[in-house]
């Protein structure tokens, strides 16, 4: 497999802070994989979004070290417009994701493919298609000033995703959404995954990690502590040591191995407990 | 509404007949004729049904700019026939002349001008000057400035409403409001400031240097009257110009 993200070493400081807010960082991601990147507040998730992107150093300025390497190629060899057709990026503040020319949200989520130059039929065509997909179709004729928080959050993936990038960075993007609003943003990353894009999300919701995602990154204080696959990493015992959430059925699962519960293997979906529970049962009968 | 003809016209269009007027106005001899592009234009603008905003706006903006104009000409011209005199105030007879001639070039193009943005939407005369070659930077610059001024101000009366609350008087006389509102302007402000990078950041995610040429949803077309009329105003200016200078 061809890695579609890979860093090397990387270590950043962002121009007016003393300290490293990424350090020493290195991880490869393989093309069409869909990675989550978790971590307490501070911990450097958006910086290194941004580093994916290259707006470090393309556009925050500070000490760079180390090397991006976004298919094949250094990050520093792109210029800043080539990445944006190749990594698309859904920031975590819906609010200022507006671009501020379009007076609704029909051609506010055209404007990106405007920029790329796709013949108007076609942009047309697309925008429909991703408005019924992240269903905003009914907010199509409002201004996008004038949008909720949820609804802003849909407006931005919409905008990005219409663009049809090969690499999807998203930073926390059900922030502003109620649950059914998060499983539905869940069910479109999940369908992105499955026409090949790699993906990495920022997010806090274990419990749909733990459902949807491949890969885990685990960031504490501006360093990469864990890597792995999203099971071996919450079922690593070091995990618990940063403090980080884990799924819910986890950490019952955690609590009933400390009173003596025997599980056959740490489950991290709902569904899984039962499973969990039943196989101890019958090795015990065996 | 956007059946009438003259709305419908090309933004270039309507902008060249602004430039026609200023024109006529400089070539043309004495006030009379100036002052008679006015009440063409207010004709103008009823047929394109924005006579009211129109006439509502020139009274606002142009209608004591012209009066004091005149007034100041009308003293201080230099000029020997004194019509009438008080003190050190002499109203002289070239004052008045030139006075009425400043006013009424100054009323036929500004009001020309008024009419333009008036039967113009600002969106579509920024999408000709892409079309003729203004960088998509300036265009943007121009059309969030436009978007963002009301977002500013939805800011500010958030601002305000937050002072309500913590007890600030935000209601009364123009002293007490004044005084509630200045305070709102540095966190206005330095929210703008922190907002334009951030929408640097916003416009580069969704591509805006892309290297190629962008597209536009957003399209103007010209009709026959559109490649006709500039080129009729071209040849009465053309027929101006030999008129008064060379015949
Ligand atoms: N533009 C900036 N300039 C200077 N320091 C910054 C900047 N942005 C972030 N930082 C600092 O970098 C550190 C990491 O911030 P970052 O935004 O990457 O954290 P995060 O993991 O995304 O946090 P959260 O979960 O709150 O979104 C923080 O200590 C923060 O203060
Ligand atoms: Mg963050």
């Amino acid at each position: 497999m061809t890695a579609m993200i890979d860093l090397k070493n990387v270590s950043y400081r962002y121009p007016v802070s003393d300290d490293s807010v990424l350090k020493n960082i290195s991880f490869s991601i393989e093309k069409g994989k869909f990675t989550a990147i978790i971590g307490n507040n501070g911990s450097g998730k958006t910086t290194l979004c941004n580093t994916i992107r290259g707006f470090v150093p393309h556009f925050y300025k500070g000490d760079l070290d180390g090397e991006v390497i976004i298919d094949q190629t250094k990050i520093t060899d792109y210029q800043l417009g080539q990445l944006g057709e190749k990594v698309g990026y859904v920031f975590q503040n819906p609010f200022i994701q507006v671009s501020g020319v379009k007076d609704n949200v029909f051609e506010e989520v055209a404007y990106g493919l405007e920029n790329l130059g796709i013949p108007v039929e076609e942009i047309k065509i697309r925008v429909e298609e991703v408005l019924k997909l992240v269903k905003i179709e009914y907010l199509r004729d409002k201004n996008p000033f004038e949008l909720s928080g949820g609804q802003r959050q849909r407006v931005a993936l919409a905008s990005i995703i219409v663009m049809d990038p090969e690499i999807l960075v998203i930073d926390e993007p059900t922030s502003q959404l109620d649950p059914i609003g998060t499983q539905q943003i869940f069910e479109i990353i999940r369908l992105m995954k499955e026409r090949g894009k790699t993906i990495v999300l920022v997010e806090h919701k274990m419990d749909l990690i733990a459902e949807y995602a491949d890969d885990l990154l685990v960031m504490h204080k501006g360093e990469l502590v864990m890597q792995g696959p999203v099971r071996e990493v919450f079922a690593d015992p070091e995990f618990e040591k940063y403090q980080i959430q884990y799924p819910h059925v986890t950490e019952i699962a955690l609590q009933l191995q400390q009173s003596g519960i025997p599980l056959s293997f740490l489950p991290i979906r709902d569904e899984e407990l039962a499973d969990a529970l039943n196989r101890t049962e019958v090795a015990a009968h065996d | 509404m956007k059946q009438n003809i003259l709305l419908q016209l090309h933004p270039m269009t309507k902008f060249y007949f602004t430039l026609f007027i200023f024109a006529v106005v400089l070539i043309s001899p004495g006030y009379i004729f100036s002052f008679a592009i006015f009440p063409i234009l207010i004709l103008i603008a009823m047929l394109a049904g924005v006579a009211k905003e129109f006439l509502n706006i020139v009274i606002k903006a142009l209608v004591t700019v012209l009066i004091f104009i005149f007034i100041m000409q009308m003293f201080f011209y230099p000029g020997e026939n004194v019509l009438w005199e008080w003190g050190i105030f002499e109203i002289k007879q070239e004052g008045i002349k030139y006075g009425l001639l400043l006013t009424s070039r100054i009323l036929a193009i500004g009001s020309a001008f008024i009419l333009f943005f008036r039967m113009t939407e600002v969106r579509d005369f920024v999408k000709s000057l892409e079309d003729i070659g203004l960088p998509p930077m300036g265009a943007y610059v121009v059309l969030s400035t436009l978007q963002i001024i009301p977002e500013m101000r939805r800011q500010a009366n958030t601002i305000m409403e937050a002072q309500k609350t913590r007890g600030v008087e935000t209601e009364g006389s123009i002293f007490v409001r004044a005084k509630a509102f200045i305070p709102t302007l540095t966190p206005l402000i330095l929210s703008s400031i922190a907002g334009t990078e951030e929408r640097a950041i916003t416009l580069e995610s969704r591509a805006f240097s892309a290297p190629v040429k962008k597209t536009s949803l957003h399209q103007l077309s010209k009709s026959n009257m559109d490649r006709a009329l500039p080129i009729v105003f071209a040849l009465v200016v053309i027929g101006l110009i030999v008129w008064r200078f060379f015949l």
